[in-house]
């Protein structure tokens, strides 16, 4: 077993360091996050787009001040765009410039003209491998990001990565990191993912935040705005996702619509939000021409008087 | 319980778990766990054992697994894919995260036994048993003498378990098996393991020794009294909503038809109309078939003390009376301890049979034995419930007689009647789960079970009978106005 940075963090650590980067995390992600980190597996986040799945692998890079290696997916990504590519051009000119030979193992000790181009030195690394190779006290950040997306192939091909933390490079040999990085899979549940890429994770199935962890998301990232009227904010988007929406709003759209009214209103700041407003602005929460169309009056009454109520909740 | 699984689980992960006993930080609310923990954990404890107050680490550590794969065994069996390695990981973050605080053991279950958000029901509805079972069973290692949990149940099986070590030398110990805590082996099956929360009486269990009287009254043997209140009247609302509730039910094919693909009658205007379109000549011969319209139906009330304080009697008795008279054919019968068939009382009673049931001397307000009731049913009745026939059950399921019966009897209802219909008293309140040992143990042989207290509860299972049917997916938990109620009067 490779040695862990991590064996003596201890959860109320982990939550000090979430808090320092301004992200407002329950207790069941703090104490997954820090199980994932003191046993070294990989941790699966799953949740609807906008909940601060990718965010959470960008904190802990911050967190931990260390490198944040992110490899987005996409369908068709393949290998070589993944992992590593032998970099024809110096191993072509190498082999013309007779400083190298396409036979045998890499092997230092031969004379330099016999040594194969099948070498660290031709080697091109991408984002898995870099994860591996990557030193330093405190192993990096992978964040391999809305995996759903990449083909099943790319999942399969994962796996040794995941268990292992190695990869096997046919010319080269098997690559082993000396401390296995931090791996965050996320995903948007676009398909379901093989069961034996699930057995290798830790699950982390990310939820709306309630109403008071989100209202305290909204105070540390949008402090330009009024409390009063954030509390307003975090009310109607709570009472938004009541709704039957194609799209429910999520966190990332809260912080948009937040970011918006305290664009919008300079001076008059302490104001309640006017139902006209809500509408004006309602384009930073709902993304779907038929959830647009189901906003009516009395739906916009309701958002009033629940952000009416709002007050008394903080309060509370 | 799997014996295969223990084994490798204990092989491969011998240095491990041992410390999810000992991994305990310092965490407040560890209880007698905690002084272990100062202690120091060395091997050469495992020896003396319980004998010297030192806990026994070994029989804390089997304890922790066993009951790990028990819950890994039971999240199976709800239909959660949890392969081998799934469990070891469990074992392995129980070891980080400890045995004290509930939320954090549950996280980190959540995390290593669960794979996607579908599964996270099943596990909320197992993991307090867990809980339970696991702390009960620790303090049950950590100290000699009793436990302070009040539940009958776990004091019997917990109990015996130290004691028993107690009588073994202190040097057989360290080879003799860890004291069994998987339970009473009798309740194989759905875990029957009564948690002494709050939740207590939403879902149906109630204490049995909260004073000398309710002890008198729900007791299996409980005296019973005679039938002395007169028939309410039904107002219009209640009345409309158990002849829905009849119709809804409705098996039997009754006068009219209905156009359908494959019925047994030709539908001659229908043929005519059709045949206009091809000259003449009829070509396609609609059928129809008999839309059913009446109810058989065997009607079985529990009038023991528990239903009799939760139900108005007068309103009980009227609604019988107004299903007998809705339906076409309905048996009527009333059991505590024993069953009575009154069907000829009702039929006699004229809208009036509290009065014939006076006369009749008969009885109620007993004890619940509901299985001795069915196989009641299955001796002196064997005709009254056929293939036609629904049974509608009016019972709370606090049942406190055998289960094998309850059991036995129940299968032999879903198997001989068209539909079982369970009407519980209790399952109108949001947070009711049938756990109760009686509902749990007939609920897997039930097509449906509503709640019973109100018009609108029978309005509602009729509503959601005719929409899906009697095979469809129904009953109490589909109740939409449940989450009305849940998400409107949510504070937070």
């Amino acid at each position: 077993m490779t040695r862990n940075a991590f064996a003596s963090l201890s959860p109320s650590d982990l939550e000090a360091r979430f808090d320092a980067e301004s992200y407002v995390a329950d207790d069941r992600t703090v104490t997954t996050v820090h199980l994932a980190l003191t046993l070294g597996r990989p941790l699966l986040v799953e949740g609807p787009p906008g909940s601060g799945k990718t965010e959470l692998g960008k904190v802990l890079a911050k967190g931990f001040d260390t490198e944040l290696i992110r490899l987005q997916c996409y369908e068709g990504l393949t290998a070589e765009n993944a992992l590593y590519e032998w970099n024809y051009t110096k191993q072509l000119l190498a082999v013309q410039a007779d400083e190298g030979t396409v036979a045998g193992a890499a092997d230092p000790d031969k004379p330099e003209r016999e040594r194969s181009v099948f070498d660290e030195e031709y080697l091109l690394e991408r984002p898995l491998l870099r994860a591996l190779t990557a030193g330093g006290d405190v192993p990096p950040v992978l964040l391999v990001d809305e995996i759903d997306r990449a083909d099943e192939e790319f999942e399969a091909f994962l796996l040794e990565l995941l268990s292992d933390f190695q990869v096997s490079i046919p010319e080269y040999g098997t690559v082993k990191a000396d401390q296995p990085p931090i791996v965050i899979l996320t995903s948007n549940r676009t398909r379901g993912l093989s069961d034996a890429l699930k057995r290798r994770c830790l699950y982390l199935h990310v939820e709306p935040p309630s109403f008071e962890d989100e209202y305290e998301i909204v105070r540390r990232k949008v402090p330009e705005l009024d409390a009063a009227v954030a509390a307003e904010v975090c009310a109607i988007v709570a009472r938004l996702r009541e709704e039957a929406f194609l799209k429910q709003p999520g966190v990332a759209e809260t912080l948009d619509w937040a970011r918006a009214v305290a664009q919008l209103r300079h001076d008059d700041a302490e104001e309640p939000l006017s139902a006209a407003e809500i509408e004006r602005t309602l384009g930073c929460l709902l993304k779907e021409a038929e959830d647009f169309a189901r906003v009516d009056t009395e739906l916009l009454e309701q958002l009033r008087d629940a952000a009416a109520a709002a007050d008394s909740r903080i309060e509370a | 319980m799997n014996f295969d699984n223990d084994g490798r689980v204990e092989n491969g992960n011998g240095g491990r778990s041992s410390d999810a006993v000992s991994g305990t930080d310092s965490t407040p609310g560890g209880q007698e766990i905690e002084a272990s923990v100062d202690t120091d954990a060395s091997d050469g404890f495992d020896r003396f054992s319980t004998r010297d107050g030192i806990p026994d680490f070994r029989g804390a550590r089997r304890h922790t697994l066993i009951e790990l794969i028990r819950l890994a065994a039971m999240l199976r069996s709800a239909g959660v894919a949890i392969p081998p390695s799934d469990t070891l990981a469990a074992a392995r973050a129980l070891s980080v995260v400890g045995l004290d605080d509930r939320t954090r053991v549950e996280d980190a279950l959540r995390a290593t036994l669960l794979s996607e958000p579908a599964d996270a029901d099943a596990f909320e509805s197992q993991f307090p048993t867990f809980w339970h079972r696991l702390r009960s069973g620790l303090t049950a290692v950590a100290t000699e003498h009793d436990t302070p949990m009040n539940d009958e149940e776990s004091d019997e099986s917990e109990t015996a378990a130290p004691s028993d070590a107690d009588a073994d030398e202190p040097g057989v110990l360290e080879d003799a098996e860890a004291p069994d805590f998987t339970g009473s082996d009798e309740n194989d099956g759905p875990v029957d393991v009564r948690i002494p929360t709050d939740r207590r009486h939403a879902t149906g269990d109630r204490a049995e020794s909260t004073g000398e009287r309710d002890a008198r009254r729900y007791s299996a043997v409980g005296g019973s009294e005679r039938v002395d209140v007169d028939v309410a009247r039904l107002s219009r609302a209640e009345v409309a909503a158990i002849d829905r509730f009849v119709d809804a039910l409705s098996t039997i094919p009754g006068r009219r038809r209905r156009h359908a693909s494959s019925g047994d009658h030709v539908e001659a205007r229908r043929a005519l109309r059709a045949s206009l379109a091809t000259g003449g000549a009829p070509i396609e011969l609609p059928s129809s078939k008999p839309v059913p319209s009446e109810l058989q139906c065997c009607l079985l009330i529990d009038v023991s003390g528990s239903v009799l304080d939760t139900c108005d009697r007068s309103v009980l008795l009227a609604f019988a009376d107004r299903m007998h008279a809705s339906a076409r054919d309905a048996g009527v019968f009333l059991f505590d301890t024993d069953l009575v068939d009154v069907t000829a009382q009702f039929e006699r009673g004229d809208g009036d049979p509290a009065g014939a049931l006076r006369d009749a001397a008969v009885e109620w307000g007993g004890g619940t034995k509901i299985g001795d009731a069915f196989a009641t049913l299955r001796r002196n009745h064997p005709y009254a419930v056929d293939r036609r026939t629904v049974v509608v059950v009016v019972s709370d399921g606090l049942d406190v007689g055998d289960r094998d019966t309850l059991a036995s009897g129940v299968t032999w209802l879903a198997d001989r009647a068209s539909a079982v219909v369970w009407l519980n008293p209790l399952a109108v309140s949001s947070s009711f789960e049938p756990t109760s040992r009686g509902m749990a143990t007939a609920l897997p042989y039930l097509d449906a079970l509503f709640g019973f207290s109100e018009p609108a509860d029978l309005d509602e299972a009729a509503r959601q009978i005719e929409q899906r049917g009697l095979g469809g997916a129904i009953g109490y938990e589909h109740d939409a106005r449940q989450f009305e109620v849940a998400s409107g009067g949510d504070p937070a």
